[in-house]
Formats: C-alpha cells, sequence, structure tokens
C-alpha cells in the first residue's frame, strides 16, 4: 500500500471547495450554539458526568483502561473525547472546526486533562498529514459523522493506518434508514422520503434550521452538504481497508429528535412514537460497528 | 408455539411445490432444457467459488433447481428442505436430468438438520425469501457454523430488510411503512390466497408465519460464532418473485420500487468465510 500518496500533496480532497467552506461555518457556528445547549450539557460534563451514552461505554469501554491510546475522528468539541481521557486513555481528537478545537482545549485545561488529550484542528482526509505514522489502539467514531463524508474508502484507510495491530475500531452512528426518513406531512408518523443508495457524487445540499442539539438556535443562511451512506458501504469500506468487522447492531432509538414529535426516554435516547402512545421498536434509527486491525494481513 | 407455525407453514410449502413447478417463474422446462435456475447475482458473486467437485450445501432449497443448477457447473450438492413435498419433485428432477449421482436431497427443517446429516461442506448457500421462514437466526447460525468446513464460504443473496417493509399501497411519491425492520422474533401472521409464483391459484393453506430480520439479526449470530464477513453488498433490485404493487420489472427482468430504480435496496448478498485455524 502507498502510505506516501496518501499524505500531504497527495490526492484531491473528496469535499467539493463549496462543500468544505459551507460545513466548516455551520461547525464553526454551531459549535458556539452547542456550547450552551442542554443536549450537550458542558456545565454537567465539568462538574464530572460522561457525555458517552451508554451503548458507547458498554461496547467500546471494555477496550479502553489506562494508559490506552484513542484516537477520536470528527471530534466536534471534545466532550466525548474528554470523557474518554477521564477513563484512564490517552486521547487525541481531530475536528475541522478552528472553533470546536479551540473550546475543547479550553475544556481539557479547565477540567485538567491537557496531559492526556491533544487536539488537530483538520479535515479529516487531511488526517495522514497530521498524525504521521502516530497508531492508536483504539478509533472512535460516533453520531451524525460520516454523513459529512464523501469518500468512505479513503476515511477507511486512515482509520487502518492509524491503528495498531490488534486494535479496536468502533462507531456507533444514526442508521441510513433513519437518515432517509422524513415526516409524513401533518401525521406523527414517517415515510422514506430519501435514497437509501449512497452516491457519492451528488451531496444533499440542505438548508439549516437550528441545530439538533437546539432547534431554536438561529442558523439563518447556513448550508450543510451531506453524503448518504449504506451499511454496504460502511462495512465494504472497513474490510476493503483489512480490517475485521467484528460486531453490527442496529437499535430502534437515535442520540436526536429528527422531529419535535420524537419522545426522549429517560436515557436521553429519542423514540418514534406508536399510534396507541407507547414507543415505535419496528424501525431501525442507529447502529454499531466494532472492527479489529488483524495482527497479521490477512488474518 | 413453534411447532404450530412450522406446521402451518409446511402445509403452505408442500401445497406451493405443485403449483410451482408448473409455473412461468421457475420455468422448469427451461431447467430441464440446459438452462439454470441461478441469477445473474449469485452467479457472478458465488460461482467462482463453485467448481468441479466444489461440495455445496443448500438450506431451504425448495424442490431443487437452483441446488441441481449449482450441481450442473460441477458441484456436489446437498439440498434440504422442510417440505416432503419439494424433496420428493427434488430427487425425480435430479433422476430426470441424470444429475442424480452429485445431488443428495434431505428432508428437514434448517435447526434439525445436524440430527439428520452428517459431514461438511465448503460452500453453504442460501437464497430468496429463505430467512423469513426462520424465527430464531442464533441456531440457523449454529448450523450454518456446524456444517462449513475450516476455510469454507456461506453465501446468502436475498430480498433486502427494506423490501418488506414499505406499505401494500406505497407509491412511488410515498413510500409509507407497513411493515417492521425489526421484529424481535415474533412472527406475523398471514392469511392470503394465491400464490407468489401464481398470483390467480386458489391455495387450501393459506395461513403462514413469517419472521422479518434485520442486517444485524442475520449478520452478528454469525459473526459471533468467528466467521469472517467477506463483502455485504446491498443493490437497488431482485429477482423476479416478490408479488409487491410497488415493484417493477426493468428490462433487464429485474424488480425495482417503480420511481426509485437506482436509489431503494431490495437485494443483499454476503460472504463469509470460516477461517482456517
Amino acid at each position: 500500500m502507498s502510505h506516501d500518496a496518501q499524505t500531504g500533496g497527495g490526492p484531491v480532497d473528496p469535499i467539493p471547495p463549496e462543500a468544505r467552506t459551507a460545513n466548516l461555518e455551520l461547525w464553526n457556528h454551531w459549535t458556539k450554539v452547542h456550547e450552551k445547549s442542554a443536549f450537550y450539557d458542558v456545565e454537567g460534563f465539568k462538574a464530572g458526568t460522561t457525555s458517552l451514552w451508554p451503548l458507547e461505554l458498554e461496547e467500546l469501554g471494555l477496550y479502553v483502561r489506562e494508559g490506552t491510546t484513542l484516537l477520536h475522528l470528527q471530534c466536534h468539541f471534545g466532550l466525548d473525547t474528554l470523557s474518554w481521557a477521564r477513563l484512564g486513555a490517552e486521547v487525541v481528537g481531530l475536528d475541522l472546526s478552528d472553533e470546536a478545537i479551540a473550546l475543547a482545549r479550553r475544556l481539557a485545561d479547565e477540567v485538567g486533562l491537557s496531559g492526556r488529550a491533544e487536539f488537530i484542528c483538520a479535515d479529516l482526509y487531511a488526517a495522514d498529514a497530521h498524525l504521521g505514522e502516530r497508531r492508536f489502539d483504539v478509533v472512535f467514531v460516533s453520531w451524525g459523522a460520516i454523513e459529512w463524508l464523501p469518500d468512505l474508502e479513503r476515511w477507511a484507510g486512515i482509520i487502518a493506518r492509524h491503528l495498531e495491530p490488534g486494535g479496536t475500531f468502533y462507531m456507533a452512528e444514526i442508521h441510513p434508514f433513519g437518515y432517509a426518513l422524513d415526516e409524513v406531512p401533518g401525521e406523527h408518523d414517517v415515510q422514506v422520503k430519501y435514497r437509501l443508495q449512497p452516491a457519492p457524487d451528488t451531496p444533499e445540499v440542505e438548508p439549516i434550521e437550528g441545530s439538533y442539539a437546539d432547534r431554536d438556535a438561529d442558523t439563518t443562511g447556513l448550508v450543510a452538504y451531506g453524503w448518504q451512506h449504506s451499511l454496504a458501504e460502511v462495512t465494504g469500506a472497513l474490510i476493503g481497508a483489512g480490517l475485521r468487522i467484528e460486531h453490527l447492531h442496529e437499535f430502534p432509538t437515535s442520540p436526536a429528535p429528527s422531529w419535535d414529535w420524537m419522545v426522549k426516554d429517560e436515557d436521553r435516547w429519542w423514540w418514534l412514537p406508536a399510534p396507541d402512545g407507547g414507543l415505535r421498536k419496528d424501525l431501525p434509527l442507529s447502529y454499531s460497528v466494532r472492527a479489529t486491525r488483524p495482527w497479521t494481513e490477512g488474518g | 408455539m413453534l411447532d404450530d407455525f412450522l406446521r402451518a407453514n409446511l402445509a403452505s410449502w408442500d401445497e406451493a411445490v405443485g403449483l410451482h413447478v408448473d409455473s412461468d417463474l421457475y420455468d422448469v422446462a427451461g431447467f430441464k432444457a440446459g438452462g439454470t435456475s441461478l441469477s445473474e447475482i449469485e452467479l457472478g458473486e458465488l460461482g467462482p467459488l463453485v467448481g468441479e467437485r466444489t461440495s455445496l450445501l443448500h438450506l431451504q432449497c425448495h424442490f431443487g433447481l437452483d441446488t441441481l443448477s449449482w450441481a450442473r457447473q460441477g458441484a456436489i450438492v446437498t439440498g434440504v428442505d422442510f417440505s416432503g413435498e419439494g424433496i420428493k419433485t427434488a430427487r425425480a428432477l435430479a433422476a430426470e436430468v441424470g444429475l442424480s449421482r452429485r445431488a443428495t436431497f434431505v428432508q428437514s427443517d434448517v435447526e434439525s438438520l445436524p440430527d439428520k446429516l452428517s459431514g461438511s461442506f465448503d460452500v453453504v448457500f442460501t437464497s430468496w425469501g429463505a430467512l423469513i421462514w426462520l424465527g430464531d437466526l442464533e441456531r440457523w447460525a449454529a448450523v450454518i457454523d456446524h456444517f462449513l468446513k475450516p476455510g469454507g464460504t456461506v453465501y446468502i443473496a436475498e430480498f433486502h430488510p427494506y423490501a418488506f417493509l414499505l406499505a401494500d399501497d406505497a407509491t412511488p411519491d410515498s413510500l409509507r411503512i407497513g411493515y417492521p425492520y425489526f421484529q424481535y422474533g415474533v412472527p406475523q401472521r398471514f392469511d392470503e390466497d394465491g400464490d407468489y409464483a401464481d398470483p390467480d391459484a386458489t391455495t387450501q393453506h393459506t395461513v403462514t408465519f413469517e419472521w422479518l430480520h434485520g442486517f444485524g439479526e442475520i449478520i452478528d449470530p454469525l459473526l459471533s460464532r468467528g466467521l469472517r464477513l467477506d463483502f455485504l453488498h446491498e443493490l437497488p433490485y431482485t429477482v423476479p418473485g416478490l408479488p409487491f404493487k410497488f415493484l417493477e420489472k426493468d428490462d433487464r427482468g429485474m424488480l425495482r420500487v417503480k420511481g426509485h430504480h437506482e436509489d431503494f435496496p431490495l437485494t443483499f448478498t454476503l460472504k463469509m468465510t470460516k477461517e482456517d485455524r
């Protein structure tokens, strides 16, 4: 494999310039909104709570202990990254937003985790140039990350190159089916609205109304460029990069509401309501994948 | 309870065999004349692994057309189905086309197969509308693992979980949802006259119990037994046989969702390997 071709001066960034500009502007703006949001609960984090979901702690926590090195790709302003650091990990968070990385560094200082947390401001596809030959025990990706990426083969290549042999990759994400849903007009029900097969060359371009963390936030003029991905595409990219899939789990819950009529449970998960007043458990809204980098190539 | 579900489904499948043998969909005459019943999908993806004397176990083989088509490619095949009518018809077909020496047929449900069959196989194959008849994929995965040789391959070509969940009256502009993705092992009861291969047929055994399964539910039991996932593919078309009104044939005869020919997956295939170690 020619690693050199992937680093500085390598292939053209798969993110079109207009998409990069729009998404960077959006994430810089959202960072300011999110810092003050109840959804992210920064005060709670400062007081000692974890921002990680019980799901992540249960499925990945086993692989993170004192001294584990962990790379968090697309880390936003680092709450989850720092929550892994609090569990003993030596963490590196990477995000495209300079506002988010500045906030992450301030937070790390404030809670006394600077010694074990490093934050890098970089586009995902430029990660190799910043990480060099560094390898980690764990690479972590979560919730609404890959929708910002057109090319998952290059994404998976970055993951594989920065994982130690025997290391663990873990992602918890919004389900492709959840992304494809829209509300039935006038009803508290959903139908398939968006494509379910990936289209790397045609991003969905959507005006932004508020934020998943604060629906009332003023986001006038902001636009997002996103890409739909399928489970075949995600698993295929990881397998193609040499990783071995260890689990694929699917859940009827979402970490954030897509519509204001969704229902939040006591564990912060959001559900579609059932017509009888209960919760709909029949549709997939999220999933997780764990994969390992084999000790030997092809092994 | 499971036995009641099995019994109802068995009566339906025993009855279906006669209808299917005479149907255009299955085209038994074409098979007898030398054609393959396999689609370009499984021929393209599994075909390269099936050569002269490859041992192949076909789970839920119905009356054996696909099983015998793999035998024609050189494989030594074993077809398994819970329907006695299916197995009887399969054996007769094998004899008629001269494949009896390389084709064995066993009447058994999937779960009981280790009690009725010994040996292990290079390839375990299952396809098109098989998994909805199984309530417990943990047991199914255990059976696959049991019969795979070290280094062997399991290959599945199936209707996509999404293909089953649109409402009967879904339209290109309104892809409403009528059925679940997650069913948690609780079957849906259907009571419908007719047959997917012959919608105008009048049938006696109209009640069936079916289970829809999501990807995690299908793949995870195989992963947790140590099988390695080689690929999972999703295709926006599928083989004929699904009787849904929101589907139409493309110019190659494959079914697609009306108005969504490229963006709604109807097929998944997967290949997994039992590593030799």
